[in-house]
């Protein structure tokens, strides 16, 4: 007999039996039936039925039951009644309502064919760390797995591309395997994931305050999975051999490689003199290209501390003091903004909390010289930083003087701080902004001391593949953090943005004449988009005092909605986009009807009484909340050998969460150690859904056992994250308790 | 046999696939919405409401088609290592026991709940409000798919039986196509790793 068969029938024989001998057989009660239901569950979805529709077919029959002992008259009508109203709570629900929309930005993601530029250039940028390929193959997992959240594809394409390359490189099977398996199931843990909507909605926690708290953990186990592969690289040099100086070499493009023989070790002073003059044979267009690249860490970063000055020295302004959230967002009602826009330029009433503090006085704004309107050019962060109009700088020494005005994040600073203004006509910056620029400059200068030739190039690999998805990613996720937009909001600019990249890097692909052809249409398109998008974003810096103007946001988006069109057809993008969009609705029916299912059994199991009787049962043990929550999280691990995760919340998370207030432990707190827990579940024999993608394509001398045995080591420091985040809640829960108390 | 088997998949599958395309008008009235909303200082307060029913129509209407292309998670762990007669077996007496009284209750419950609502042309609570019954109406159709589906499987059940393999589906795009995948790690070959 299979060992699988052996496995599954054991754990059947296991519950049938407890059923039997547990249960009060001569005194039956409904909440006994209840807890006989959940142990049926668990015996029917082994047997590999559909488990939305066994869910659902015993949830109705059970309802039924239920009804029927009270009173057999209507119990048929109360059953339908039930079904129906729990099908159309999933139907309305605005959580899962992010479900198919995040599904479709992974798959859009996932089909944009960036995972191979990804990972070679996250490996040329680790060459140097020991285990350089697995550090890669993990950054890798743990970056596309959090864009796209899709398990299965990022295990098989990291299966396809990555462990052919450690096994030709001489790192040992069960390593790379273990390295693969478990960096992609990263993606279930690290924010934006499906799973933390999903027990959002079992669990009825928000789920904004549940991605704030799983950032960390998530950050915490893939630190924890390199220190791992460094820690064994290091001790067991024959699993992972460095790789020699030809694979490390970066291979540089023609003009590089001549300017790096021409101007040796510093890259920035060579660009320079390559760009204006003519002392160079690499024509002075390349180099001045190359040149705009290297400076790009300075610009963006000039750009950044030049609007943060500008917004935080704004006399009466707080729009960007973390503690003034809602007085920045009440800003955004029509009342503030009508009231703008008739006061004129210059002129700014405060927002309505503002008043209720004693300590502003009426608007001093009206003392303000207009020459205040005409904001510093934006385009030209720079010459805003070094000379701001005479009227509004605040001189140096003073802002150094008095530090005391200057450290603005709570309430009654901030409101403090426009009275000051008052006389000066601009605040003082707060001296930590200083001490952030002056950190900033250190950093930039440190940065082009050590830029090479080959360092600029891989920074330009980096930035074609690592960058983009980054900033997808915590574009995403730290609008969602930060109370910028909800989390359906952001997942669907989070498709959008899946779109536009898919876009953009099958563009790349086409051939050149093509791309020529097609390129100066999308810049104009592009244009025209960002101009209404920069507009908003220069009135929110509040450098424009005007808000768009409709017909401009019009244009805008008949601009892009243009270019999507035109982009789909011309870098071919509708097969993609039409996979995309069958697998989204595929999946998402998946969960969602699981939902429905859960839902209606769930329903069931409360109208026995089952939760009563889980309830008593508990207590009765008289557990201490540690003992709790090790009982809990044993039965989820458990669980997590034959079930899947979605299976586990949807059934077990309605029947735990209500018992944590006894034990006072907080549901977030719970949830987050869940999800850390569930990765195990794609780990652990005998169904670890990992494991068997990652044998569906690797090369035939890799075996099951040696996958299994691989993951195992990931699966203790799974356990070791779990313990840590346990000892140290504030992992967890620091940064949703800065947040959001 | 084999061709009303294949034409209910067929007709699930379209069904599903038109209703897949929501995701693409729901990206798109989402985005729409925080644009007009942000930076042009308009939002439309029926906006929300039609953004639900868009998801909602989407997984009720793909629910038959997930089906048909098995897509609905299940249990593998003993059913993988079944013959293919014992998991005909299995399907079939669950899909008797369970399948068909839920999806029955839902379907009829639906028709009632749906017809409720249009005789009172239900509309949602909303300053611009939208007319409700065409959503409920989605669950007794969604469930009329299924059902039809599911007779559909528990044919195939007793096909299977008889015959001792499965009968074949139509192909669907998957999620894991590992001929896909590779296709996409393994062009332009000059870029590959070089370890």
């Amino acid at each position: 007999m299979k060992k699988e068969l052996l496995f599954g029938f054991g754990l059947m024989a296991v519950i049938l039996l407890a059923i039997a001998v547990f249960t009060p057989w001569t005194t039956l009660t409904n909440g006994h039936i209840g807890m006989i239901m959940l142990a049926l569950i668990v015996v029917a979805m082994m047997m590999g039925f559909p488990s939305a529709f066994t869910l659902m077919g015993m949830g109705v029959l059970f309802t039924w039951y239920a009804y029927h002992s009270v009173d057999p008259h209507t119990a048929v009508q109360q059953t339908l009644d039930l079904t129906v109203q729990r099908t159309y709570g999933v139907m309305t629900s605005d959580v899962l309502i992010a479900v198919p929309l995040f599904l479709f930005m992974g798959y859009l993601v996932e089909r944009a064919k960036l995972i191979k530029k990804l990972f070679h250039a996250i490996h040329i940028a680790t060459a140097r760390i020991p285990g350089s390929l697995a550090v890669a193959t993990l950054v890798t997992c743990a970056i596309f797995a959090t864009a796209t959240g899709i398990v299965g594809a990022v295990v098989t394409l990291m299966g396809l591309l990555a462990l052919p390359a450690m096994l030709r490189a001489g790192y040992d099977t069960r390593l790379s395997s273990g390295v693969i398996a478990a960096g992609g199931t990263l993606g279930i843990l690290i924010p934006p994931s499906i799973m933390l909507i999903v027990y959002g909605a079992t669990a009825g926690e928000s789920v904004v305050r549940l991605y704030a708290g799983a950032f960390f953990p998530g950050l915490l186990l893939a630190t924890l999975y390199i220190i791992y592969v460094v820690v064994m690289a290091k001790l067991k040099p024959h699993w992972a051999p460095p790789l020699d100086e030809e694979a490390r070499r970066v291979a540089l493009p023609w003009h590089l490689e001549k300017l790096a023989t021409r101007y040796g070790r510093f890259a920035l002073p060579g660009l320079v003199r390559a760009t204006f003059t003519r002392d160079s044979d690499v024509p002075r267009r390349l180099a001045g290209r190359e040149l705009l690249l290297a400076s790009l860490p300075a610009l963006a970063f000039v750009l950044v501390m030049g609007l943060a000055w500008n917004s935080m020295t704004r006399p009466q302004e707080t729009y960007d003091t973390s503690g003034l959230v809602e007085m920045g967002l009440s800003g955004d009602t029509p009342e503030a903004l009508g009231r703008d826009e008739d006061a004129g330029p210059g002129i700014s009433e405060p927002p309505p909390e503002e008043e209720s503090a004693p300590s502003v006085s009426e608007p001093p704004a009206l003392e303000e010289p207009p020459a205040l309107a005409e904001p510093p050019a934006l385009e030209e962060p720079p010459a805003a930083l070094e000379e701001p109009p005479a009227v509004t700088e605040p001189p140096l020494e003073e802002t150094l003087a008095e530090p005391e005005a200057q450290l603005p994040p709570t309430l009654e600073e901030a409101v403090e701080a426009p009275a000051n203004a008052a006389e000066s006509g601009r605040l003082a910056a707060p001296a930590a902004f200083w001490e952030t620029l002056a950190i900033g400059f250190a950093a930039l200068a440190v940065l082009y001391f050590l830029l090479s030739f080959p360092r600029l190039e891989v920074f330009r690999m980096l930035l074609t593949s690592f960058f983009p998805l980054a900033v997808m990613i915590l574009g995403v996720l730290g609008s969602i953090v930060f109370g910028l937009a909800t989390p359906s909001e952001a997942a669907a600019i989070g498709a959008l943005g899946g779109f536009i990249l898919a876009a953009i890097y099958l563009a790349m692909d086409l051939p050149q004449d093509v791309r020529r052809k097609i390129w100066p249409v999308w810049i104009v398109l592009w244009a025209v988009f960002l101009a209404s998008v920069i507009w908003f974003m220069l009135f929110k810096a509040q450098v424009i005092t005007q808000p768009v103007p409709p017909l401009l946001g019009w244009v805008s988006m008949s601009a892009f909605l243009l270019w999507a069109v035109l982009a789909s057809w011309q870098a071919k993008l509708i097969t993609m986009l039409k996979e995309s969009v069958f697998l989204t609705a595929k999946t998402s029916t998946m969960v969602c009807w699981l939902f429905v299912g859960a839902s209606i059994y769930s329903a069931a199991f409360s109208l026995l009484g089952g939760h009563q009787v889980v309830e008593e049962w508990v207590l009765s043990m008289n557990l201490t909340p540690i003992q709790f929550l090790i009982l809990t999280q044993l039965i989820i691990f458990v669980l997590g050998w034959p079930l899947e995760w979605t299976e586990i919340i949807v059934i077990f998370m309605p029947i735990f969460v209500p018992l944590l207030a006894h034990f006072n432990i907080d549901p977030l707190f719970f949830g987050i150690l869940v999800a850390l827990n569930l990765q195990t579940s794609f780990l652990s024999p005998p169904m670890a859904p990992s494991a068997f993608y990652l044998k569906g394509v690797a090369p035939p001398n890799v075996s099951l056992g040696q996958i299994f045995l691989g993951s195992m080591p990931f699966l203790g420091i799974v356990i070791v994250a779990m313990i840590l985040l346990y000892v140290w809640p504030e992992i967890a829960l620091w940064l949703p308790a800065k947040l959001y108390n | 046999m084999q061709k009303l088997l294949l034409a209910v998949d067929r007709l699930s599958t379209f069904v599903g696939r038109v209703f897949a395309w929501s995701i693409v008008l729901l990206t798109l009235l989402v985005s729409w919405e925080v644009f007009s909303r942000y930076v042009l200082n308009h939002p439309h307060p029926w906006a929300l409401d039609a953004q639900i029913m868009l998801y909602g129509i989407l997984f009720m209407m793909a629910g038959a088609y997930t089906l048909a292309h098995q897509g609905h998670v299940r249990g593998d762990i003993l059913y993988g290592s079944f013959s293919p007669r014992t998991q005909a077996g299995i399907d079939l007496v669950l899909f008797i026991l369970f399948y068909l009284p839920g999806v029955l209750a839902l379907t009829w419950a639906g028709w009632t709940y749906a017809n409720e609502s249009l005789a009172i042309r239900e509309n949602t609570f909303s300053p611009d409000p939208l007319p409700l019954y065409p959503f409920k109406f989605v669950i007794p159709v969604a469930g009329a798919l299924l059902l039809i589906q599911g007779l559909v499987e528990i044919l195939r059940c007793i096909v299977c039986l008889r015959d001792g393999n499965w009968p074949p589906r139509q192909k669907d795009v998957e999620e894991i196509d590992v001929e896909e995948l590779k296709a996409m790690v393994s062009d332009g070959q000059s870029e590959g790793v070089k370890p």
